[in-house]
């Protein structure tokens, strides 16, 4: 609808008739779903979210555009809260860039997760592995461009413990800026994605992913290494005993069965630089219903170093409104 | 300060179309959409909201990717007559107007003004061919009865990875014959009011 008004402006336009049109949309979405967890614990989960897009478009061409949205999030109960209005991005034909409440990619490479947040976030897992920076996210700004048919993503965080209102280069203790870099670069028949990211805080990750279409699906691999620091990147989970590298490789395989029907499975394997090691296995079935309905099976199998291991499932519908 | 002014300057640089580096960003994203997925592209940036929107939109859709356009605010509280969008501008002769009009009945129109003489149909899309669609712009630029004023124009889009690109496609033989066919109704229509 928003390039239809566009295009509206655009002739009026070129005929001789000024006209500003901002664009105001809404969109939302929502899902239900019974969880049987890692722990045999049965669960009864529902979720909504709605966003409000607000854009224009200057006369050079430019789309400034920002927004705000409500949630009922997925990952706790009666967790209703009102999110966004903490970035503002420009977009031309060559580049957006995103100003304000930005995250850096702290794990380029990492991929085999292939299930959603009612599995990943509400299946009762708990490993002893600690991969990710400690906060990748906060004020700052991202740039996304194209360099031929490639496109480069940069991001810097200025201070990871603000997110719209901070100080830059802070020298205060905690308020540490992050920044990574990466680039995807299509190789013949593959697509390579390769970064890097970096923090004050003595954290960094480099890795890689490389995917290409096989026997109707596409098959994504990749490995992830990350430099992590003992009492600030677990500083939440105590996970580790030492500083030191940790490393993830994994692989995933997504293909449709028909205009309808999706499968993916993913393997990842991850080990930490105190030698806890984890190997898990995704699959996850969606099938569309019509209207913007469609029913969903996700399962995720864990073991290895955890506190809590086993497998979860989730059966539910997810509506897009 | 250094940093805003990098900011800034790349900011001018990129208003232009392509930017200093060259490409397309909204083409190379759809490109890697259809790898990694829209909402797991790690090119695209989402807030926690639009993430799960955009994951719930993807599964809602299939993989035949065909969704619904969200609801516009815009147009909800639009206040003008039948949510058309009208122009001002110079009269029109009436008879190619009409004509123009009668020429595009089987088609819905987003924007009629009579005042300035313009006609937009909605976008058309004809079922064997669901990701492309077009729509013809016509704009009556004369007073008079004559073969020139009026200018049509055709404008196509095609769908890629659930997001509509302009196919740079020229159309100057199926303009021309839109234009003839809204001549000859309006000579039609002149005849008749002659003998009326």
């Amino acid at each position: 609808m928003k390039k239809l008004t566009l295009a509206i402006s655009a002739i009026a336009a070129a005929f001789g008739a000024a006209s500003a049109q901002a664009d105001v949309s809404v969109s939302g979405s929502g899902s239900a779903a019974y969880i049987n967890d890692a722990s045999s614990n049965a669960k009864l989960n529902v979720g909504q979210f709605v966003s409000f897009s607000m854009s224009t478009t200057t006369a050079s061409g430019m789309t400034i555009s920002g927004g705000m949205g409500l949630s009922n999030t997925i990952t706790t109960n009666a967790g209703q809260a009102v999110t966004g209005g903490q970035t503002l991005s420009f977009a031309t034909g060559g580049a957006t860039i995103v100003v304000g409440d930005v995250e850096a990619g702290d794990t380029p490479g990492s991929v085999g997760g292939v299930v959603g947040g009612q599995v990943g976030d509400n299946g009762g897992f708990n490993s002893k592995v600690e991969d990710g920076f400690a906060d990748d996210d906060g004020m700052g700004l991202s740039l996304a461009t194209a360099i031929g048919g490639s496109s480069l993503k940069i991001v810097y965080v200025a201070n990871d413990s603000a997110d719209t209102l901070g100080t830059i280069n802070s020298s205060t203790s905690g308020h540490d800026a992050v920044t990574s870099a990466s680039i995807t670069v299509p190789m013949g028949m593959y697509t390579v994605t390769a970064g890097v990211a970096d923090s004050d805080s003595g954290e960094s990750s480099s890795g890689a992913s490389v995917a290409a279409a096989l026997a109707g699906g596409t098959l994504t691999v990749g490995y992830s290494t990350q430099t992590l620091v003992d009492g600030t990147s677990d500083a939440s989970s105590s996970d580790l005993s030492t500083s030191g590298d940790t490393t993830v490789t994994g692989a995933t395989y997504a293909m449709s069965l028909d205009a309808d029907t999706s499968v993916s499975v993913g393997i990842q394997n991850k080990k930490d630089a105190d030698n806890d090691s984890t190997s898990q296995f995704d699959a996850s079935v969606s099938r569309a219903l019509g209207g913007g309905a469609s029913v969903f099976l996700d399962i995720r199998s864990l073991s290895g170093d955890t506190t809590t291991d086993g497998s979860a499932i989730a059966v539910g519908t997810s509506v897009s409104f | 300060m250094k940093t805003l002014l990098v900011f800034f300057a790349f900011i001018l640089l990129q208003s232009c179309s392509t930017g200093p580096l060259g490409g397309d960003l909204q083409k190379n994203l759809a490109e890697s959409d259809k790898i990694y997925g829209k909402c797991n592209n790690p090119n695209r940036s989402f807030t926690y909201v639009q993430k799960k929107i955009c994951e719930d939109k993807v599964r809602a859709a299939g993989p035949d990717g065909v969704v619904g356009d969200p609801i516009d605010l815009t147009e909800i509280f639009d206040r003008s007559d039948d949510k058309k969008i009208i122009y001002t501008g110079a009269n029109s002769n009436q008879f190619l107007w009409n004509g123009a009009l009668e020429t595009l009945s089987k088609y819905s129109l987003k924007t009629v003004d009579s005042q300035g003489g313009f006609i937009s149909t909605d976008w058309i899309l004809e079922e064997p061919n669901p990701n492309q669609r077009c729509l013809i712009k016509i704009n009556v630029t004369s007073r008079e009865l004559i073969s020139n004023g009026v200018i049509t124009k055709i404008i196509c889009q095609k769908k890629e990875a659930d997001v509509w690109y302009s196919s740079n496609e020229l159309f100057l033989e199926e303009e021309k014959s839109l234009t003839l066919k809204i001549l000859e109704k309006a000579s039609q229509l002149s005849k008749v009011d002659s003998l009326s």
